[in-house]
């Protein structure tokens, strides 16, 4: 288990993560979601003891990352999949890990077998690809069969086939009752993958919950369709909806079930070819509520000179 | 798995990677060549022109420390290797992987030092008692005065001549530690052994007296000297000074390492 106890973190002026505090369960593949700039590094560097906190602290089962005895045999984290010697094999990376903290030289080749790279073990890994980089990264975070794992920005760099394969795995070791704690700037991919998400903005905690949980609150729309769009758009008019046309004939109903859609179609006597409820998608959810914090984004007001 | 790791293990763990990239072996070549290579050509050179000596230079004639001069070369490879053993993790972003397997920022110096140690201790005597030999077998040829292992004196400054290596390699180890590039680690140093002994040449020669004899290369002269002269420290507090250098510029690394982000 894996708390974040109202951890912050300046550098000089910057508040790059401030007063951040919950706490990431075994079992559940947890999501990590913000813009660029949000924090997200800067926490998880936190929680493998590279910076010290200003403020606060994160704790991996009680205890801060430097009490660990054999700090990899409790937490494997991928953070930075091309912070390697480049001049140093795969295997042999690996191996100076594994001697620090007594592990067998047998699990190496074991974890390198597993994740694909055992083809180029003994390659330097300065030629290696973002993606083989990955790999390997992940075969560090494995090394010590820990129970927390920690994954920076994984699919970066991963080919369509690698995202299948690390969503799978992430599961899967969520399923044997490990801490899995993913970041991603990609609400699409948290979607899909996470199952618990925290959401952050600006070094702030702002939600959290299930991806149900956070698109369920969010207003959704009705997508109608229909013989006569102008005249359903006055009735639905009437009826308090706010109508939108798009594409197609067919119209974008805010504030109206579409049981009350359908209803007052009929009512007006106008033929309904599609009456599709639109969840929120978590993307929308995402940006209605990073969109204040966006450090680096696009500002629709700004005007270009 | 069961165990707990120790600094046994750590220290394992550095002694692989020291050992598992090219660099350090071509840093280790560098060394060897320069000690023993310039002790042949210098101990040629003197040989050759032997005979064109006057007496009194025949007289002042020192075949130990002549045939021990490479180590002032090869003290700007042995730093070079101290410095990059850390300097080459901040560089690759390495040190990151490293200080995820070992947290505690003190084991780990702790365990690169010790590394360090062994690696310049044993690789030094080794490469001097052969700069030593190899000059004095040319001495021999030529029938020069040559110094002996079985002599005291002489095996004192061969001995010393080592230790003042593995003392500039854990030197530029610390200079590294607290720059973290390479370029600038290796800068300091060159400026440490080199430069600022020519500054020092301007100074007030009553300055100097008092001034010089603290330079690296100057306490390291005096640990390979067969006598001690009125300017210089004594081979013994000479080596006390320099390690007292080695230990402060690697303790203030290691308490910066320990304060900054890595």
């Amino acid at each position: 288990m894996l708390k974040i106890d109202h951890l912050s973190k300046r550098y000089g002026a910057t508040l790059a993560v401030n007063d951040l505090d919950f706490e990431v369960k075994p079992g559940v593949v947890t999501g990590f979601l913000g813009p660029n700039g949000s924090g997200k590094s800067t926490t998880m560097r936190v929680i493998i003891g590279l910076d010290r906190p200003t403020s606060g602290r994160a704790t991996i089962n009680g205890q801060t990352y430097d009490q660990l005895k054999a700090p990899l045999r409790e937490v494997g984290a991928l953070l930075d999949a091309k912070a390697l010697d480049p001049s140093r094999s795969a295997r042999n990376h690996l191996r100076a890990l594994a001697l620090a903290n007594r592990i067998p030289f047998k699990r190496v080749d074991e974890v390198l077998e597993f994740v694909g790279v055992a083809s180029v073990a003994n390659k330097k890994v300065g030629g290696f690809s973002l993606g083989m980089s990955q790999r390997l990264g992940i075969a560090g975070a494995l090394l010590g069969d820990p129970g927390v794992l920690l994954f920076d920005e994984p699919v970066n760099g991963l080919d369509p086939e690698g995202i299948r394969w690390i969503r799978d795995f992430f599961r899967s070791l969520a399923k044997e009752g490990r801490t899995v704690f993913v970041s991603s700037h990609l609400m699409s991919e948290m979607a899909v993958s996470a199952d618990q998400i925290i959401v952050i903005g600006r070094g702030k905690f702002i939600t959290s919950g299930t991806v149900d949980d956070l698109t369920a609150n969010a207003a959704g729309t009705v997508l109608v369709r229909s013989s006569d769009p102008s005249r359903l758009t006055q009735v639905l008019n009437e009826a308090h909806g706010v109508v939108e046309p798009v594409n197609d004939a067919g119209l974008s109903v805010a504030g109206l079930t579409s049981d009350q859609v359908g209803e007052a179609a009929f009512a007006a006597g106008i033929v309904v070819h599609e009456l599709t409820p639109q969840r929120a998608s978590l993307e929308d959810v995402f940006m209605d509520l990073t969109a204040d914090s966006l450090e680096y984004g696009h500002r629709s007001e700004a005007v270009l000179p | 798995m069961s165990t707990t790791p120790t600094l046994v293990d750590t220290t394992r763990s550095e002694w692989f990677k020291f050992r598992t990239v090219r660099a350090s072996f071509i840093g280790v070549v560098t060394f060897i060549f320069l000690t023993i290579g310039l002790a042949v050509l210098i101990t040629l050179v003197i040989k050759s022109n032997w005979t064109h000596r006057s007496a009194i230079d025949r007289l002042a004639f020192d075949p130990v420390t002549t045939s021990l001069v490479g180590v002032f070369f090869a003290q700007f490879a042995v730093g070079v290797i101290g410095a990059r053993f850390i300097t080459s993790e901040y560089a690759s972003g390495a040190i990151r992987s490293t200080l995820a397997s070992v947290p505690r920022r003190v084991h780990l110096v702790l365990s690169k030092v010790i590394v360090l140690l062994v690696i310049f201790f044993v690789l030094s005597e080794i490469v001097v008692v052969a700069a030593f030999e190899i000059g004095q077998a040319i001495y021999k040829s030529g029938h020069l005065p040559t110094g002996s292992l079985s002599n005291s004196s002489d095996l004192r400054s061969v001995i010393f001549a080592g230790i003042y290596l593995t003392m500039l390699a854990l030197i530029g180890f610390g200079v590294g530690l607290i720059l973290r590039t390479s370029a600038s680690t290796i800068s300091v140093y060159v400026t440490l052994l080199l430069i600022v002994p020519i500054i020092a040449n301007f100074l007030p020669s009553s300055w100097q007296v008092h001034f010089t004899k603290f330079l690296p290369s100057n306490l390291g002269a005096s640990m390979m000297s067969p006598q001690s002269s009125t300017n210089s420290f004594s081979w013994g507090t000479a080596t006390i000074v320099l390690v007292i250098y080695t230990a402060v510029i690697v303790s203030a690394g290691t308490f910066l390492m320990t304060q900054r982000d890595a």
